[in-house]
């Protein structure tokens, strides 16, 4: 089995005035989409940039691709897309991505027409017009933001790393960013991105980390989270009105523990000790006209919500991890 | 290496493509033709000036000392130039001559005039009115004309023959200076000193004007929020080691570039004269020897890094151009310094204060080669400057490093001391 892609065993970044991260540890394994959950201010960035050797940690080690972080030879390996985003206003866009380029130790010929390839995919090139020789600053915002992913990536790494990707995207822009992640992961390649954008996370990633307060609330394959969170949600879709025998087992609190009716279907929460067969059994003996019934796995938007919202880390009292 | 060599290119052709330096490349020498054609002009101007010749002289003296002051102005017995004219009147009579001279220089018919009277030939005063009073050289010819006949006049009423007079009067002396060091003559004296101020003035603009540009490209990668994907590529220490090295270069090439168009117009220094309708002067450059160049190179170069690495590290501190103003000053003072003893330097290179300043690190690389182009210096005083300067250059871009690494990447609030402090010492 190869090494993981990464692995974080305990680290720490004290700041004069507060922790950022605390004993901290994850495992990417390889070939994975991984996304890096939290709030605004939960350690994700100060993580990244630890994994990117930018900054230091003061506890813990770092392995990436099988090396320690501070392996010089790493940087050529990873493609990097900080939040805070911006490129030199005042250089054209191919100047930039050249010299984006050959920090990444590309050069030449190669590094040209990898440089023109990705202006075409990215329609920064295509027809009769061409950015390339624009200067960034007369790009509009959407424009800026794609020379920015092809300069993460325009080295073909094997990791790439993108901190809140989606920010500040438009959803055509957006949808690109989705396509691109989906190629790159076809090419075996590992990524891992940061967001609050729980939608997003759970669409895209294999397996996720959550973390608030500088510390890890939860992390495992998205299927595993939303198992063990769940299974106790039943959407129930009814022909016409409940009749009162329905409503009877719906008020049930020995099967049914909380009803939420949404517009077309109820949102039922089973009582601790019932099993979603029973309810369907008691419906239907109800005479219930079913036209759906479903065990629904709560959404990461949830279990984020849940998880970081009980997490009184202040006070010592942390969930999970 | 690659890496390195990509920033210190990025940094260099970025800033040589701009329009600014194009400008200020073809500026220079025009900038130091106007400091060769203007004297030559002036000087020119000096002897073909008639404002010393048309001027009426009004003699009261009685003595006739009104016509021999005219012909000196001429330019002696056989001067070409046109005598001014006299006019003789009674010791009473000045007050109407005056008035009516008054008013031919108001109707520009006259520059001016000058009034003899028995207090001139008592050696004590002569006055001068006219429009022109401000013109330095005709009124120091009319000074010299009037003392010196009112001198022979004197000389001739003790019995002194007249000619004999004239020819005591005549005598000039003029003191040629010649600079001597221990490698033999060097030129004038005068031309070390401005040579002198001239290579203080090139290294104290060229450093303070390229210092302040790392300090905007490091602003500039702060603002734009580029630096970030930089440093994540390249270690930080060699992000600024290139920025340094490449706009080092680009003010190395300025420099080069001026001194190259200024040795073609000096060596063209005939027709462009010409064409400016100035005279030639004589101009020797002075004999700049190969290793005192080399020195003050190693000055540059010592004493750009050391500067660049401070005015980096306030970039790295500061959000925008307006805290980069107020947190730049202490490093503008530190390099103003070496430039406001210019006159003490210059006067007297050997005083103690000059020895202290050529060789602190953060005046010497300025200080040193201004004391070296006006006096010799001791071999070992220049070892001394040079070694500190080397040491300040090497401590500032390691200070330099250390806060640029943190400051970079730090948003928002200005650091206090402290704080920039702290980000040496962090890990």
């Amino acid at each position: 089995m190869p090494t993981p892609a990464i692995d974080i065993q305990r680290i720490v970044k004290r700041y004069e005035h507060h922790v950022a991260v605390k004993s901290l540890s994850l495992v990417v394994p390889r070939g994975a989409v991984y996304g890096l959950l939290g709030p605004n201010g939960a350690g994700k960035t100060t993580t990244i940039r630890m994994l990117l050797n930018i900054i230091a940690p003061d506890e813990g080690t770092i392995q990436v691709l099988g090396v320690p972080h501070s392996d010089p030879s790493l940087v050529d390996r990873i493609g990097y897309l900080p939040e805070e985003r911006g490129l030199y206003r005042k250089m054209k866009v191919r100047r930039v991505l050249r010299f984006l380029g050959e920090l990444k130790g590309m050069s030449g010929a190669i590094l040209d027409k990898r440089v023109e390839m990705w202006l075409e995919r990215m329609q920064l090139k295509s027809g009769g017009e061409d950015w390339g020789d624009a200067k960034v600053d007369e790009l509009s915002r959407g424009m800026q933001q794609k020379v920015q992913f092809i300069g993460a990536l325009l080295h073909e790494p094997e990791l790439v790393i993108l901190d809140e990707p989606f920010s500040g995207l438009d959803p055509i822009n957006a949808q690109a960013l989705k396509d691109t992640i989906v190629d790159l992961k076809k090419q075996g390649r590992t990524l891992i991105f940061s967001t609050h954008i729980m939608d997003n996370a759970e669409r895209m990633c294999d397996s996720v980390c959550i973390i608030a307060r500088g510390e890890k609330v939860l992390d495992g394959g998205v299927a595993e989270v939303r198992e063990s969170h769940g299974a106790r949600m039943v959407a129930i879709g009814l022909d016409g009105a409940p009749s009162s025998a329905v409503q009877q087992v719906l008020a049930d609190r020995s099967l049914v523990a909380r009803t939420d009716e949404s517009n077309r279907y109820l949102e039922v929460e089973l009582a601790p000790n019932a099993k979603a067969p029973q309810l369907l059994t008691a419906l239907v003996g109800a005479g219930a006209q079913i036209e759906r019934f479903e065990i629904v796995r709560p959404s990461l938007h949830r279990i984020f919500l849940e998880k970081v919202g009980a997490t009184n880390v202040e006070t010592g009292m942390s969930g999970h991890g | 290496m690659g890496k390195l060599f990509a920033v210190i290119r990025r940094e260099y052709l970025e800033r040589v493509r701009t329009k600014w330096f194009v400008v200020a490349t073809v500026l220079g020498p025009v900038f130091f033709g106007a400091l060769m054609i203007l004297p030559a002009l002036i000087s020119s101007r000096d002897k073909a000036s008639a404002g010393g010749t048309n001027i009426l002289i009004v003699d009261a003296t009685g003595v006739g000392l009104g016509e021999r002051v005219a012909s000196r102005l001429a330019g002696g017995i056989d001067g070409g130039a046109k005598a001014p004219p006299v006019s003789v009147v009674a010791a009473d009579a000045v007050a109407p001559a005056e008035s009516l001279a008054t008013r031919r220089v108001m109707s520009e018919e006259l520059k001016g005039y000058l009034v003899l009277d028995s207090l001139t030939v008592a050696g004590s005063k002569a006055r001068y009115s006219g429009s022109n009073t401000t013109a330095i050289f005709d009124m120091q010819r009319i000074e010299r004309a009037v003392q010196r006949e009112v001198m022979a006049m004197a000389l001739e009423k003790n019995g002194i023959d007249p000619d004999v007079a004239r020819t005591v009067l005549s005598t000039s002396v003029n003191v040629a200076t010649e600079r001597l060091t221990k490698a033999g003559r060097g030129g004038s004296g005068t031309l070390s000193f401005i040579v002198g101020i001239a290579v203080a003035f090139v290294l104290y603009t060229t450093i303070f004007i390229y210092g302040l540009n790392v300090l905007r490209g490091v602003l500039e990668e702060k603002q734009s929020r580029v630096a970030e994907v930089v440093i994540s590529s390249v270690p930080a220490s060699r992000l600024l080691a290139g920025k340094v090295i490449g706009v080092g270069g680009v003010g190395l090439t300025q420099l080069g570039l001026w001194l190259g168009m200024s040795f073609v117009m000096y060596q063209a220094r005939q027709p462009i004269l010409k064409f400016f309708g100035a005279a030639q002067v004589p101009m020797g450059l002075p004999d700049i020897s190969l290793g005192l160049g080399l020195i003050v190179f190693a000055f540059f170069v010592l004493g750009f890094m050391l500067y660049a690495g401070l005015f980096a590290a306030v970039g790295a501190t500061v959000n925008s151009e307006q805290e980069a103003q107020q947190a730049q000053m202490p490093v503008v003072l530190l390099l103003i310094t070496s430039i406001m003893f210019l006159q003490n330097i210059l006067t007297q290179p050997d005083s103690m204060l000059s020895r202290v300043l050529s060789m602190l690190p953060f005046s010497a690389p300025i200080v040193m080669p201004l004391r070296m182009t006006v006096a010799p210096v001791p071999p070992s005083e220049v070892a001394i400057a040079l070694l500190s300067v080397s040491l300040g250059a090497v401590g500032s871009v390691w200070l330099a490093s250390r806060i640029y690494r943190v400051g970079l990447l730090m948003y928002g609030k200005r650091p206090s001391i402290r704080e920039v402090f702290r980000w040496v010492g962090q890990k």
